[in-house]
């Protein structure tokens, strides 16, 4: 069954002096955000979000998903999964790198289990294969069974 | 050019069927969003998901890609409006992939007529990031029409 999911933006005058709002969302769950170009291109957020902020979130979110289910399937269900997406964007030339890092909380997964589950997730998930003309999707899983 | 980073965390606890994340903007502090399995597949009840936020990505990157066009073509945009739809399907045999993102262009745009418009937001779309990345492995569409959208 096909999920359909929508975003609604408004763009008001220039590119380097205007500003957007990304206004509703199919779900209602956010909106209005701002985005402007100067918070988008500068190293400084300036408290707006950006298209590669939302996508950093789409990636770690779906990854998440991906993975608590991989670990299940393994018979190691997580407590608890942090994942954190950085994404690269080189202007002109797009985006270049996105590193996933992830810790887990995972009763009975030793490390080996965890980065192969973890891959797993990275190969598959339904956002890495729309991402398949990133460069470098690269994974993190280091110090990834906290232990107590 | 200089390298621009971004960065968003989940924290995700329990099993994908009962669990739920939570979506932090880490480099803007912009959002904190819930996610579930259930708000990703089924009814989203007010909670967001990964295709939503990368429906608000790509329409955010169509929006300034088409302003910049039309700033370069000596229209520059009063006001545009973008509407992105983000399909995933189950495909047989592989399991759910992004099968479609669909972007609609309306807007205010003295100067510019239809024909002008719908030649900027074909340019917007190969110049846009986003477009480019979904194109390797989806199908994008582009619908301009400076009256505003069919069937919104």
């Amino acid at each position: 069954m096909a999920t359909e999911r929508t975003a609604h933006v408004t763009w008001n005058g220039s590119l380097l002096e205007g500003k957007g709002t990304i206004d509703r969302v199919g779900s209602e769950a956010f909106g209005p955000l701002d985005v402007s170009w100067p918070a988008r291109a500068d190293e400084e957020s300036g408290g707006l979000t950006s298209p590669e902020e939302l996508l950093a979130a789409a990636h770690a979110a779906c990854f998440s998903m991906a993975l608590a289910h991989g670990l299940a399937q393994a018979g190691t269900p997580a407590d608890e999964l942090r994942t954190t997406a950085t994404v690269t964007f080189v202007p002109g030339t797009g985006i270049t790198k996105i590193v996933l890092a992830v810790r887990g909380e995972i009763p009975g997964a030793d490390e080996a289990a965890f980065r192969a589950a973890a891959e797993g997730a990275k190969e598959n998930c339904p956002v890495s294969k729309a991402l398949a003309g990133v460069h470098e999707i690269l994974l993190d899983t280091r110090s990834s069974i906290r232990s107590e | 050019m200089p390298r621009i980073v971004r960065e968003a965390e989940i924290v995700w606890e329990g099993s994908v069927a009962r669990g739920s994340g939570v979506v932090t903007a880490l480099s803007s502090g912009a959002f904190e969003l819930a996610t579930t399995l259930a708000s990703r597949i089924a009814d989203p009840e007010g909670k967001t998901s990964p295709e939503e936020l990368l429906a608000a990505a790509h329409a955010s990157c169509f929006a300034t890609s088409l302003g910049s066009e039309l700033a370069r073509a000596g229209t520059p945009p009063e006001r545009l409006e973008i509407r992105c739809r983000i399909t995933m399907d189950e495909v047989e045999g592989v399991g759910h992939r992004i099968v479609s993102s669909a972007i609609s262009a309306s807007g205010s745009v003295p100067g510019a007529d239809e024909a002008a418009f719908a030649q900027a937001a074909e340019a917007a779309d190969a110049g846009c990031p986003f477009s480019a990345l979904i194109k390797a492995s989806a199908t994008v569409t582009v619908d301009a029409n400076l009256g505003g959208h069919d069937g919104d």
